[in-house]
């Protein structure tokens, strides 16, 4: 019958695809890019990032939390991680840090991964075998050290001072008002220069100047490359412009006085929550 | 109503040994049955509560024996509007990975609770899907749904599932994983179906983002086309999601077919996402899963899974071979036995892991 030897042949393609193949991982490093692209050389896993970011977020958490639909806008690959974690706070928990330097107790991250009681949603890695306890005891130690980048990204990021990152990005609409926008760069700011005058939001009027908005703005909690503005009421539907001002006197700049250059401003639309 | 379901249950059932020699949850049951989704799910492409067809199903032909209750059978039925239904895992299992100590466990996967309001009968329904154990209620589906008069299209608006290929339960599945296009990444947005003959397809338009906060202007494109015929189908499947930080593409193709008491399931599909770092999101994914059922009730469903998790790069694929025994016993339980073999580069040690589990499934 014609079926039956299609089930036979289903069946052939099958033992095939069982004969076949995983990699011989010849000229990869332990994540699986090639040894020249970086990375990790392999051996345990310890308390720090790099170690972290090569042993759990590459190649377990990245698996999901990549790219544009990366789950609660956490992306975990090594170009972002770092500055998403650490003093960021939780989309789903917005009273927590994902990542509270000292304080792994209070990192909402450490409770993802430990399925406490009290987080949204399922543990971390979701739908996989929980984290191993020695894995999950480095990334607890990390952050008792004060949860540092790794060195070579760090110096990799310092080459140059410039925004990273915003959330919401530029030219994004956005549905109900954001508790804080968030601007990233590559470097640590020089945190006595975050002020309501190099750090500002506006809203955008039809007709007549813009209207500025009342915000509370500070670099995060022991990650001063992140930069947090928290409007002081809730953001009524409307177009914004958030303003981070990189030149003229007391203008954004590092620990090292190198200022921005530049002003940089990016805007928003809120929309009516749904 | 329930004087309705009293006679309309044992002509469901009478159907039901007339159409489907047997059957459990997952589309290799749809292709057992050479139905399409939506006749045993509300939702038109597959999972979450079952329609009225579906429990009658899952209590009467699922089984290896049904136990009488003296009562109706279960449909779900509150009052004349509301449905619910309802699904909870419970694992335990071993997992090995070389040079690691070897973790042992129970745990809750998941509990999952369905309601549906039939605010016009069999025109407009409100849906949700909430999550509501291990941790805190996590909303996975909320949403409107028109259909036609003829049934033929519809309209779903609000939060759900994308369409794109077989709509696994392992999560995990490396043609999930890829695309990113899961049951645990549902997304805001519309979609319309299409429902005509054996043909079968979907679009949707959604924000993006997996159910995150919009950061960008971009939107999503998931869309799917199938012919199902009695003992094959056939489908394509699209996604586009086009993101400020760079757009994902994904193209899928994917396949069933039932020979004697066994069926085939096949997808695979290559994804190119260049919101990540250049050269790394350019995957491939494949999938082939027999579904023996050795007598009513009792599934042996063998799954061989390849990933190439960077067409750029040689010499990092992966496989993964599962053996897994589905037993359901009576009505409402199953209970799911196996083990996943996983293969991969030398120097990854997580890509070797091992999992045997034992797993008790309840769903009503």
């Amino acid at each position: 019958m014609q079926i039956d030897r299609c089930g036979r042949w289903a069946a052939l393609l099958m033992l095939g695809c069982a004969a076949g193949c995983a990699g011989n991982g010849e000229g990869l490093d332990q994540n699986g890019q090639p040894i020249s692209g970086g990375g990790s050389t392999g051996g345990p896993i310890s308390a720090d990032f790099q170690s972290i970011q090569d042993h759990v977020f590459t190649p377990i958490c990245s698996k999901c939390h990549i790219g544009a639909s990366a789950p609660e806008g956490l992306q975990l690959d090594s170009a972002h991680s770092y500055n998403l974690l650490v003093g960021v706070p939780s989309a789903e928990q917005p009273n927590l840090l994902r990542v509270k330097p000292g304080d792994p107790d209070d990192s909402y991250m450490v409770h993802k991964i430990e399925g406490l009681s009290g987080i949204v949603g399922g543990r971390m890695p979701l739908g996989e075998t929980p984290l191993p306890q020695a894995t999950i005891d480095a990334i607890r130690q990390w952050i008792t050290d004060g949860a540092p980048n790794a060195p070579a990204a760090a110096a990799a990021a310092a080459q140059v001072f410039a925004v990273q990152t915003t959330a919401p990005l530029d030219g994004a609409t956005i549905e109900g008002a954001p508790a804080r926008i968030i601007a990233t760069f590559t470097q640590d700011l020089d945190a006595s220069l975050v002020n309501g005058t190099t750090v500002t939001l506006e809203r955008i009027r039809d007709t007549g100047a813009p209207v500025a908005v009342a915000v509370a703005v500070n670099a995060a909690e022991s990650n001063p490359a992140v930069l947090l503005i928290t409007p002081r009421k809730a953001l009524t539907p409307g177009l914004y412009r958030a303003t981070l001002r990189g030149t003229g006197g007391g203008a954004l700049a590092n620990l090292n006085a190198l200022a921005l250059g530049k002003d940089i401003s990016f805007e928003f639309a809120v929309e009516p929550a749904p | 109503m329930i004087g309705r379901h009293r006679y309309a249950a044992p002509a469901l059932l009478a159907l039901l040994y007339f159409t489907a020699s047997s059957a459990r949850a997952e589309p290799y049951l749809a292709l057992q049955l050479g139905l399409k989704c939506s006749q045993c799910h509300v939702n038109p492409t597959g999972g979450g509560l079952r329609t009225t067809f579906g429990d009658i199903f899952a209590q009467t032909v699922l089984p290896a024996q049904h136990l009488d209750s003296a009562f109706d059978n279960w449909t779900g039925q509150v009052g004349q509007y509301l449905r619910s239904g309802g699904d909870l895992r419970f694992d335990a299992s071993l997992t090995q990975v070389p040079q690691t100590r070897s973790v042992q466990q129970f745990a809750l996967e998941q509990t999952r609770v369905y309601l549906e309001a039939d605010v016009i009968p069999n025109r407009l329904l409100a849906y949700v899907d909430e999550q509501v154990a291990p941790g805190g209620a996590l909303n996975r589906e909320a949403y409107l749904l028109y259909w036609s008069a003829t049934h033929d299209w519809y309209v779903k608006a609000g939060q759900m599932y994308l369409p794109f290929g077989l709509r696994l339960q392992d999560q995990t599945a490396f043609i999930l994983t890829a695309t990113g296009i899961n049951m645990t990444t549902p997304d805001q947005g519309v979609e319309f179906g299409w429902e005509h003959g054996r043909w079968d397809a979907q679009l949707a338009v959604s924000n993006g983002t997996a159910g995150g906060a919009v950061t960008g202007n971009g939107k999503q494109y998931s869309t799917q086309l199938a012919y199902v015929e009695s003992r094959w189908r056939l489908g394509v499947a699209a996604n586009r999601n086009d993101q400020s930080i760079g757009a994902k593409n994904a193209y899928g193709v994917f396949a069933g077919l039932k020979t004697g008491p066994v069926v085939w399931l096949g997808q695979a599909e290559i994804t190119d996402d260049r919101s990540i770092a250049a050269g790394q999101g350019k995957e491939l994914a494949t999938l082939i899963e027999a579904d023996w059922l050795i007598t009513r009730g009792n599934n042996l469903k063998i799954t061989e899974e390849f990933l190439n998790p960077n067409r750029a790069v040689p010499n990092g694929e992966q496989t993964r071979l599962s053996v897994v025994y589905e037993l359901t016993p009576v009505q409402f339980l199953q209970i799911r036995g196996g083990v996943r073999w996983n293969d991969g580069i030398p120097q990854d040690n997580s890509q070797h892991q091992r999992l045997y589990f034992v797993e008790a499934h309840g769903f009503f």
